[in-house]
């Protein structure tokens, strides 16, 4: 078994890792080779500053008037994606494994902090499956695919707070810990986790359409 | 309805939470943790002398107690009196590149990969 741990823990953390880059790398790629064919006037009009506006207006809670008209949703949606990467990146177990074997190391987060974030990502969860089950019009636009993704995020959260908290199938909780989330970000470029890149790059789109053309905000 | 039972699961998982914080466990021989400051994990679970039987170590401290000459490893000789801290800092410095914990962690978990024996995960050593 510690040899599947030993493979889990090394070079199926690399595979991963090449999976995602390679996969985002592609799509993208695709995505500007399409623009250009099919929509190549967008790129006289394209600029950096809109781009850049655009995005950061986004990126401030309730800066655009939509966000502020259901605070509830965007609330927990703005804590969701923050605490979604600064857990893990954050999180004083991945920062030793990954002092153990590349010598890096930056600050973490103290444990029994981490341990409350991951139950509020794991509430935020639960609240968007509630949402899209009782919400008409978002009940409406949902596919059973959708709960498979976040079950897919739930599950690495999940299970890192009930391995941290060593309560029962210690072994196999660890080993569920690691592969789902090996597994999300594999899925990331080929999935609707792929709003990730997409997100951005529309709000560029939309910024410079906005700012060059129409002169106008578009948050 | 599907709300319903979406709550009842997360109720089951704080109270699993509850349980596991208030069951204790028998005595355990630990690691002495001083050197650390404010330590996050319960100390590692590390009985010396049985730990080294069972893993047949005993005529090979130095595996463990290693001596060093700048960062040059010196064959033969063994450190059983002096503390692991002696040498490793809680961080890099210049004349030693291993962090405490890292050393821990590197000495402990590569003979327990390259035997396939002993724990590996973290819940396995730091026991709550
Ligand atoms: C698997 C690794 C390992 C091996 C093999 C090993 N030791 Fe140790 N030993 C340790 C660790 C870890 C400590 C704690 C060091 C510290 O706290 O800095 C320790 C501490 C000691 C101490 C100090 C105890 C104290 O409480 O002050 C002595 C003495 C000692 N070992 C002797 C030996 C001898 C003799 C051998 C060979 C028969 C040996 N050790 C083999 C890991 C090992
Ligand atoms: C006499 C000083 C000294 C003591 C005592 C000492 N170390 Fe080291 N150790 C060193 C030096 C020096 C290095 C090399 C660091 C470098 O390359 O920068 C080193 C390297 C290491 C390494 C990385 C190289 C390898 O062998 O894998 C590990 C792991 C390690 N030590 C673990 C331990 C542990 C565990 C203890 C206590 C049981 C211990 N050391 C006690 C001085 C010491
Ligand atoms: C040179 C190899 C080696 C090193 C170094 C080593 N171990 Fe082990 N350890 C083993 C082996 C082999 C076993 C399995 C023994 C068995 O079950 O027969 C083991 C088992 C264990 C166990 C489980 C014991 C039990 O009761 O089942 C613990 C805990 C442990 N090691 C802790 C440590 C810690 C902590 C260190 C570092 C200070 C360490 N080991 C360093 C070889 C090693
Ligand atoms: C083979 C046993 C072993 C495994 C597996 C292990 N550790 Fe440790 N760890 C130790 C030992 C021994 C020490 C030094 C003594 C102590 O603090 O218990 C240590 C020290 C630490 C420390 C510094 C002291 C503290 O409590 O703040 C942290 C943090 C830590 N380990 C976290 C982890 C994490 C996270 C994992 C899993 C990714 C892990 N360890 C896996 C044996 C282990």
């Amino acid at each position: 078994m510690n040899a599947f741990i030993d493979f889990i823990t090394g070079p199926m953390v690399w595979i991963s890792f090449l999976i995602f880059f390679a996969g985002v790398f592609i799509r993208v790629f695709r995505l500007a080779q399409e623009a250009n064919s099919k929509e190549k006037f967008m790129f006289s009009y394209f600029s950096w500053k809109y781009s850049l506006r655009s995005i950061f207006a986004w990126l401030v809670p309730f800066l655009p008037a939509s966000t502020r008209q259901s605070p509830v949703f965007w609330g927990i949606s703005y804590l969701f994606h923050l605490l979604l990467f600064m857990v893990p990146i954050f999180l004083l177990s991945h920062i030793v494994l990954l002092e153990e074997s590349l010598g890096w190391s930056w600050i973490s987060l103290n444990d029994s902090i981490a341990d409350v974030l991951t139950v509020l990502v794991i509430l935020a969860l639960v609240f968007f499956a509630v949402r899209r089950l009782n919400v008409p019009e978002v009940k409406f636009l949902t596919r059973s695919s959708d709960y498979l993704f976040i079950l897919i995020v739930a599950l690495p959260f999940l299970t890192g707070f009930l391995a941290y908290h060593q309560f029962f199938f210690y072994r196999t909780m660890v080993i569920i810990h690691i592969l789902t989330g090996e597994l999300m970000l594999i899925l990331i470029p080929f999935t609707r986790f792929f709003h990730m890149f997409l997100a951005p790059i529309s709000r560029a789109y939309t910024g410079s359409e906005f700012g060059n053309v129409r002169q106008a905000r578009d948050w | 309805m599907k709300t319903k039972l979406l709550l009842i699961i997360m109720g089951f998982i704080l109270l699993l939470g509850a349980i596991g914080a208030y069951s204790q466990d028998e005595e355990i021989v630990v690691m002495d943790t001083s050197a650390f400051e404010n330590t996050q994990r319960p100390a590692s679970v590390f009985d010396h002398d049985i730990h080294n039987e069972m893993a047949g170590l005993e005529d090979d401290c130095a595996i463990c107690h290693h001596v060093y000459d700048g960062k040059t490893l010196v064959e033969g000789e063994s450190s059983e009196d002096s503390y692991c801290a002696d040498c490793h800092s809680l961080s890099k410095t210049a004349e030693n590149d291993v962090p405490l914990r890292a050393a821990y962690h590197k000495r402990c978990k590569s003979c327990h990969f390259e035997t396939n024996k002993g724990p590996v995960l973290c819940g396995e050593c730091h026991k709550n």
